[in-house]
């Protein structure tokens, strides 16, 4: 690994919201591919972050700021893979559904994705189905994460898959779910496509989703 | 004649100075002044705004004279009422005085028979109320979960209907609107015998949560409305997230639970002036390994008691949080956090500790869990009574009575104040080996399990009045009506 990379690792690990742009520049402007910067840098520091994180060596916070560096660094190079044709992990529309107002949870597995280098849409909280509907329509996302707390409103989970098929658009994305009171088994009772017990399973899964783990 | 001497009634223990706790409270009116809340309730908005707030949008700054009044004219000290008069079951709120009982609304409970972890069914909501009867050392009722075999908008009603009957100690009741906090009180006021009645003696309190940071939603202030305007005790409780929904460190959580409990102790106070409040909080961490938040980290009972103090300093009651745990069974991590956030709950005289009895981070209601928690709170009950000092109690004649080399097992002094001055324990298991081993080498677990089951197999709560049977039928069954009809028109 080229020393610039190695820094630029280093510096998403850290957290360094400053930094890791003026590194990505450099990297640009020593000649690197941009696919390589991402991938043979940012990532490799931040499946480091992953592991650190899973060992108990790193903390919530900690992750969170290497999750901003990533994007700030995805801010500079996202234009130039676009246009390089190179295939991005995507976009996540992420809400807490009609009726909940828990969203701390769903905050976390936003940022946790944007770590993992998606786009990430917070539609906020009680977010009705069909707010969800349009914004799919216009954000053409590739994973819709729903956040649920209670028991009560964990329904609205399937009506919004519901109305994602009236809509046509269920065929268009992937369908995430989570929040304390879910589980595997009404996952797949309602149709998702997958579930998360924790925002690290989160940000796998949606890896997972669109093929890139 | 003694002189110039100071008694210590009961054992002390203080988190904040003097100094501290005023600073502590006018930087928490800052908040309110200054920053204020968004209070998305257009009619709360009006009323605050006419008695002084300023209101730009849904923004709400209150004067801090405002909120220094309503806590001049909230009562620091009132009675809750067992609705069979039971002067036992009775609740004084007041300096120096700690109660306990358990959480509402857990998904999940743990079956007693079965010891299985399943969703929370009709049923679960009478033995809970009836074991809560049963312990000595509870002293008002929640339901530790929602019913989940019932129309969901009906459970909060249901788990009323289904405790009353099968507790005569207080209920903290929570509903989801208007419409069955109106049912609930019906129950309630007909068993008080009538609205005046329940005024001077009541019952049930009504429990609301605004959301942090700094929001009070329209649910939230609905309810507390309601409540007000019915004269129903109220506790108000934020539940910040120190970290995630509030400021990492305990101070900042405390001013800014006390910031959102504030903005709803000024609009109760406002409505209905002198109304028995309690200001709250669930305050503890986000732990940022698990991403839990966490029912039995020390923060939590750290934060509890300086928030008491917050509170007791501004005249106010507090509800308070313990007994409870992030550990999945009955296990001695269960015994642990449970126990020691009860000892820190009595210590800082935390008026009603609630939670006591969930699991699994609040997500599962256990009987085994409070009723071991029923021992710890009596064991820290003893602690918190403290040692009494005077010339009997020390003694000094009864020593030199019995001198060198003698025992106080006959003593008349031993007789008089052995039952008083010793705690004796129910769960706790003190015999020596042979018996312990007699007794078929029982751990904990095993004698807490088989307590619950014996009271719920034998004990029968004091019966509620024909009236009121009926009329806990008639709002079931108006209810009933009402979601199936709202249910047809949605479709
Ligand atoms: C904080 C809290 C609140 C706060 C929320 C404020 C806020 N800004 O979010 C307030 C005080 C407002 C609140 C209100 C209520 N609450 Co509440 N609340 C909680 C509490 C204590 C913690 C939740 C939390 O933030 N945890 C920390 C976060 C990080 O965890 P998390 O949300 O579970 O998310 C993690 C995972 O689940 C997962 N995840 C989450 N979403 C998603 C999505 C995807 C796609 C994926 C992959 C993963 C994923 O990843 C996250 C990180 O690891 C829980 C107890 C609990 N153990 O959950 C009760 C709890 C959820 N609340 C409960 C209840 C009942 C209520 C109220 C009805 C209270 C009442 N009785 O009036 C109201 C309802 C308000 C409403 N309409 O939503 C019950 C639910 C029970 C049930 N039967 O469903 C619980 C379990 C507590 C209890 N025992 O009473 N609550």
């Amino acid at each position: 690994m080229s020393k610039i990379l190695e820094q630029l690792a280093t510096a998403i690990i850290e957290g360094d919201i400053d930094n890791t742009p003026k590194l990505v520049q450099k990297a640009l402007d020593e000649g690197l591919e941009p696919l390589s910067i991402l991938n043979d840098g940012m990532v490799m520091g931040m499946n480091e972050v992953g592991r650190r994180f899973k060992a108990g060596e790193m903390f919530v916070p900690e992750v969170l700021m290497s999750a901003e560096a990533m994007q700030a660094g995805l801010k500079i190079l996202r234009p130039l893979l676009v246009s390089s044709g190179a295939k991005l992990l995507g976009k996540v529309i992420m809400a807490t559904v009609q009726g909940d107002l828990h969203d701390i949870g769903k905050n976390l597995v936003g940022m946790m994705c944007e770590g993992a280098g998606f786009e990430v849409i917070d539609l906020g909280f009680d977010v009705p189905a069909e707010r969800i509907v349009q914004a799919v329509k216009e954000h053409k996302p590739d994973i819709v994460g729903l956040s649920a707390l209670l028991t009560t409103t964990m329904r609205q989970m399937a009506y919004t898959i519901k109305a994602l098929e009236e809509a046509g658009l269920r065929d268009k994305v992937k369908v995430m779910v989570g929040g304390a009171p879910v589980d595997a088994e009404f996952a797949k009772k309602i149709g998702a496509d997958g579930y998360g017990s924790n925002a690290a399973a989160g940000a796998e899964l949606a890896k997972k989703l669109v093929g890139a783990a | 004649m003694r002189t110039n001497y100071r008694v210590n009634s009961g054992t002390r223990f203080h988190v904040f100075s003097k100094d501290q706790l005023e600073q502590l409270f006018w930087d928490t009116l800052h908040i309110l002044e200054y920053t204020g809340l968004d209070v998305h309730h257009e009619e709360a908005r009006e009323i605050l705004k006419k008695a002084g707030a300023w209101v730009d949008g849904i923004r709400v700054r209150l004067p801090s004279y405002m909120v220094r009044k309503a806590l001049s004219m909230a009562p620091r000290s009132f009675t809750l009422w067992a609705r069979d008069g039971d002067p036992k079951k009775n609740i004084h709120i007041g300096p120096g005085r700690a109660y306990f009982g358990p959480g509402p609304t857990c998904p999940n409970f743990i079956d007693p028979y079965t010891l299985e972890r399943r969703p929370y069914v009709k049923g679960d909501a009478e033995l809970v109320a009836k074991v809560v009867d049963a312990l000595p050392n509870i002293d008002f009722c929640e339901s530790l979960g929602s019913i989940s075999d019932v129309h969901v908008d009906l459970s909060a009603l249901y788990e009323f209907a289904y405790m009353f009957p099968n507790t005569s100690k207080p209920i903290v009741a929570w509903s989801f609107r208007w419409d069955d906090s109106e049912a609930i009180h019906k129950i309630a006021i007909t068993e008080a015998g009538g609205q005046e009645a329940f005024e001077r003696r009541p019952n049930y309190v009504h429990y609301c949560e605004p959301v942090s940071p700094l929001v009070s939603t329209f649910e939230a202030l609905d309810k507390l409305i309601f409540a007000a305007r019915h004269r129903v005790p109220l506790v108000f409780t934020p539940c910040p997230i120190a970290g995630a929904t509030a400021p990492c460190t305990l101070a900042g959580l405390i001013a800014q639970a006390a910031a959102e409990s504030w903005m709803g102790l000024t609009l109760a106070q406002t409505i209905a002036p002198g109304l028995p409040f309690f200001m709250g909080g669930v305050t503890s961490i986000l732990d940022m390994q698990t991403m839990i938040f966490s029912y039995g980290a020390p923060e939590l009972a750290l934060a509890e008691c300086g928030l008491t103090e917050l509170a007791h300093y501004a005249g106010i009651p507090l509800w308070n949080t313990g007994g409870c745990t992030d550990s999945k069974t009955l296990d001695e991590q269960a015994a642990i956090e449970g126990s020691f956030s009860v000892m820190a709950a009595a210590l800082c005289g935390g008026d009603l500790t609630h939670d006591v009895g969930y699991t699994e981070s609040a997500m599962t209601g256990s009987l085994f869990q409070l009723c071991m928690m029923d021992e710890a709170i009596g064991w820290s009950r003893r602690v918190t009574r403290g040692i009494e000092v005077n010339e009997e109690t020390l003694a000094v004649e009864v020593i030199k009575s019995v001198g060198p080399n003698g025992h106080y097992l006959r003593h008349p002094h031993t007789r008089k104040f052995f039952k008083t001055e010793f705690w004796y324990p129910t769960l706790c298991d003190r015999h020596n080996y042979e018996e312990w081993s007699a007794a078929g080498s029982l751990p904990m677990r095993e004698r807490v399990i088989a307590k619950v089951r014996e009271i719920l197999e034998t004990h029968t709560p004091p019966p509620i009045k024909k009236e009121t049977r009926d009329v806990i039928e008639k709002v079931l069954a108006d209810a009933e009506a009402r979601v199936k009809s709202t249910d047809t028109k949605k479709k």
